[in-house]
């Protein structure tokens, strides 16, 4: 299947053919998913290390507050669009040494870097040297990670299985999913809105 | 509308609220969820090992990690290059925030001047948010966005644990007060 020399190139294109292939959306569209996700980021600006740290600091709640809002709005719909039969559901499993020790790598660094895999890429696009490096040390991690995943998958735990809320509600999904959703969307309209501008971009903006 | 007049409306837009960040996030989330979208959620870290699995030519018939990573890689690596195509454009020709800066304003503020210090902890932090990440199967996007969408335990696990490490770390790591 994969030929010892391919080239860097092979390997790019064989990216772009798998997504063909694999009927998850076209090429355009995936690319167009990332445009969008990339956009509401940067409009947004919490891509920021203003709002990731400053919300480590507790300076800065525009993270939280969006990130509880999107999920809480989209669990109410993505709910009653499955019933529907336009999506389904793709779980991740429970490992809990994975979630555990991996959550807490990830928050650190997260306070640290002020950046996530998602929004990193749209400050190296802003042209953010530091994140340039950051962005460099995630490629070493995922080389560690590759290399050693046989002796990481031990860290991680057994799989625990793919549980979900509305699936130990059972009887009664439909109620257990709104009241999720609805906490989550009070949560963030009751988080006060605190902000941490860069003052770099003081005098850019109009 | 000329096109010009259309571009100057559009580019006088460099900010908006969270709110509607928030309901255009779900409304992302959900197309992406549907069958006339991806039928799959959206995830932004199983791409960094996919393409260090490029970078370093690792043959992917010998690690079972890039194995099993090869759809959700190439998925995730086609998403990527659009978000740095839009965010590249959105910096240059609307938000007009493409600057090259070494140190952000809030380190300088709250942590210290240092350029050494800033590239060495961007270096170590990136290292350990990929490894953080692929350990607990997802990230930001992957667990806390559309995880929690579908009322996943194990992304509520995740959710938590990094608020908490997050909030910890961001106490100890930081100064209380800025210097001016």
């Amino acid at each position: 299947m994969y030929d010892k020399d391919t080239s860097m190139f092979d390997r790019i294109l064989s990216m772009f053919q798998t997504v063909q292939n694999e009927g998850h959306g076209s090429i355009l569209l995936v690319f167009i998913i990332g445009m969008v996700f990339g956009s509401i980021i940067q409009y947004t600006k919490v891509h920021k290390f203003e709002k990731i740290a400053g919300f480590s600091m507790l300076k800065d709640t525009v993270v939280p507050k969006m990130l509880f809002l999107a999920i809480g709005l989209a669990s109410i719909g993505l709910y009653f669009m499955i019933q529907l039969g336009w999506a389904s559901y793709h779980v991740k499993p429970i490992t809990l040494g994975g979630l555990i020790i991996g959550g807490t790598l990830f928050g650190i660094s997260m306070a640290i870097f002020g950046k996530c895999p998602g929004t990193g890429p749209v400050s190296v696009a802003e042209g953010r040297v530091d994140v340039m490096v950051g962005a460099l040390g995630g490629i070493f991690g995922g080389l560690v990670f590759t290399l050693f995943y046989d002796q990481l998958k031990v860290i991680m735990g057994p799989n625990l299985g793919k549980l979900t809320l509305n699936g130990y509600f059972e009887n009664h999904q439909a109620l257990s999913v709104l009241i999720f959703g609805l906490v989550l969307v009070a949560i963030s309209i009751a988080i006060p809105l605190l902000e941490e501008t860069d003052e770099d971009d003081i005098g850019y903006q109009n | 509308m000329s096109p010009y007049l259309l571009y100057k409306d559009i580019s006088m837009i460099k900010k908006i609220p969270w709110w509607l960040g928030g309901v255009l996030m779900a409304l992302l989330l959900l197309f992406t969820f549907s069958v006339l979208g991806a039928n799959r959620p959206i995830g932004a870290s199983t791409y960094v090992p996919y393409f260090a699995g490029i970078i370093f030519d690792l043959d992917p018939d010998k690690y079972t990690y890039l194995k099993e990573i090869h759809n959700p890689g190439s998925w995730e690596g086609v998403m990527l290059l659009g978000v740095l195509f839009g965010s590249f454009l959105n910096a240059v020709f609307v938000t007009k925030t493409f600057r090259f800066i070494i140190v952000p304003s809030a380190w300088k503020k709250y942590k210290n001047n240092s350029i050494k210090s800033r590239l060495f902890w961007s270096f170590v932090s990136g290292f350990f948010l990929i490894i953080g990440a692929r350990l607990a199967g997802g990230c930001t996007s992957g667990h806390f966005l559309s995880g929690m969408t579908q009322t996943a335990f194990s992304s509520m696990i995740f959710g938590a644990v990094v608020m908490i490490s997050l909030i910890v770390t961001g106490k100890l790591f930081y100064k209380d007060n800025a210097d001016v």
